[in-house]
């Protein structure tokens, strides 16, 4: 499972910090960080963060291009 | 009727069961004024703008003439009633024991417990019969968990339930019986728990423990800590914010989900689904119906309405969650839903605290129900519902079960 965040779309509400903060966090108050490739364990979380983003930033697929199966 | 009657028509009860058709007034009428002098927006574009727009204030002491359940309530106005600056320090200091940036794991920490409370509750449920999902499940979960959460004992959660229904009934809009005496005893009931919870503030100043109100008592920020009223006006509102609307969610989830059998089969065979499921549950049943406290601090033009200064200005967010000109048949309910930018949760930057909490709250409550109430029907359709049309839900939500019981 891959992410990728809309950081023009995204206005810090953090959801997704509370949700996944093993994947998402918060670098001070408003700048998001994010683990691009989802960890082991961490896609139910990162889908209910992708399902809570007030503005819908979060857009969650699989890896694409040639190196993808 | 005409449309500047409308608040009156949603607050009366007998609308409560369905005030969609009032809503959908509200839509076609535009920004319409009452005739007792506030302005109702039901339409979602406008909405969401003045969300974000500074010139629209939540503090009462904007409005010209403000109601004195707000301004007379016994304790200092908690950040949900105020404006930036003073807004955003204080809701920054309940922030930090909560979630991040400084404690971004808290809530992710809860899902085991949530899920224990949840199977707890529907073990105690008896093997056939009713069940009142409200009274059995959907009140006593929420109100376990802030009050686990908060650190408040559990042998003290019957007095937090009668302080919190005192202070709800008043605010209540309906009219009904003496309003000056709901005032007073909402005041008494607000004061009350304040210093109840103060209390077990200062007592973990000393002592900490793991809890919010520990936190809120001893932390020290680069913003210095709440002062002691400010934590007991925080503390009561997270305490009552932190579960009034959870139930509704919740109940007004399940009432949905047995209208709807195609999609609770649909979410029963996939609970991998839920997250999705809540966020349109928050869009077509909102929890807080509306928003009864903003006013304008200065003339402001709304879809081509002057709303003047000071006047109050209603935000119904559950007429903007149906607004045609945003969601695509926004009268059906669809836990599939795309592009789902609801306002069930509010927007900007009083958007709810305890959204990411309400949100794995209903989803554990929701698709444990589901698996282990594999043949329950709705008792009574529509159920009796709660008197505010704010914090909108049904009082009871009884279901019958045939005697197969409850599903490991």
């Amino acid at each position: 499972m891959q992410i990728v965040v809309d950081l023009n779309r995204c206005q810090a509400y953090a959801q997704c910090v509370f949700l996944a903060p093993d994947v998402f966090e918060l670098h001070g108050e408003e700048s998001l960080m994010f683990t691009p490739a989802v960890p082991d364990g961490q896609q139910e979380r990162v889908l209910r963060a992708a399902a809570a983003c007030p503005v819908q930033a979060i857009l969650v697929g699989e890896p694409a291009g040639p190196a993808a199966r | 009727m005409t449309p500047d009657t409308l608040l009156r028509r949603i607050n009366d009860y007998t609308n409560r069961a369905d005030p969609y058709p009032l809503y959908a007034e509200l839509r076609e009428n535009g920004v319409v004024r009452q005739d007792d002098g506030a302005y109702l927006v039901g339409t979602y574009y406008e909405i969401a703008a003045l969300l974000h727009d500074p010139r629209v204030s939540s503090d009462q002491r904007s409005r010209k003439d403000p109601d004195p359940a707000f301004t007379q309530d016994g304790l200092t106005p908690a950040f949900i009633r105020l404006d930036d600056p003073e807004h955003d320090r204080l809701r920054r200091l309940a922030m930090r024991p909560f979630g991040p940036p400084h404690s971004p794991g808290r809530i992710d920490a809860l899902h085991g417990d949530i899920t224990r409370i949840a199977e707890e509750l529907i073990d105690a449920f008896p093997d056939k019969g009713r069940i009142d999902l409200v009274d059995d499940f959907a009140y006593p979960l929420p109100i376990t968990v802030i009050s686990r959460l908060m650190g408040v004992p559990h042998e003290d959660v019957p007095r937090v339930r009668a302080w919190t229904n005192a202070v709800i009934a008043g605010f209540d809009p309906t009219p009904g019986q003496d309003p000056e005496r709901r005032r007073q005893e909402a005041r008494q009931a607000r004061i009350a728990m304040g210093r109840y919870l103060g209390g077990l503030a200062e007592e973990r100043r000393s002592h900490p423990t793991a809890d919010l109100l520990s936190a809120l008592a001893n932390d020290d920020g680069p913003e210095g800590r709440l002062t002691p009223e400010e934590l007991m006006s925080t503390a009561v509102l997270l305490l009552i914010a932190g579960h009034e609307t959870t139930v509704n969610l919740i109940t007004n989830g399940m009432l949905t989900l047995l209208r709807h059998p195609e999609a609770l089969e649909r979410l029963r065979a996939d609970p991998g689904l839920m997250p999705g499921a809540v966020e349109e549950l928050l869009r077509f049943e909102p929890p807080v119906q509306y928003l009864p406290q903003r006013s304008p601090l200065t003339d402001i033009e709304v879809a081509g309405v002057t709303v003047p200064r000071g006047a109050p200005l209603i935000l119904v967010l559950a007429a903007g969650n149906r607004d045609p000109r945003r969601f695509e048949d926004p009268d059906r309910f669809d836990p599939l839903r795309k592009d789902n930018q609801h306002l069930g949760f509010g927007s900007g930057i009083h958007i709810c605290y305890g959204a990411p909490l309400a949100r794995i709250e209903a989803q554990i409550a929701l698709n444990a129900l589901l698996r282990r109430l594999d043949d329950a029907r709705l008792a009574e359709d529509p159920p009796p519902y709660r008197r505010s049309p704010i914090l909108r839900g049904p009082r009871h939500l009884p279901v019958e079960r045939d005697a197969t019981g409850t599903t490991g």
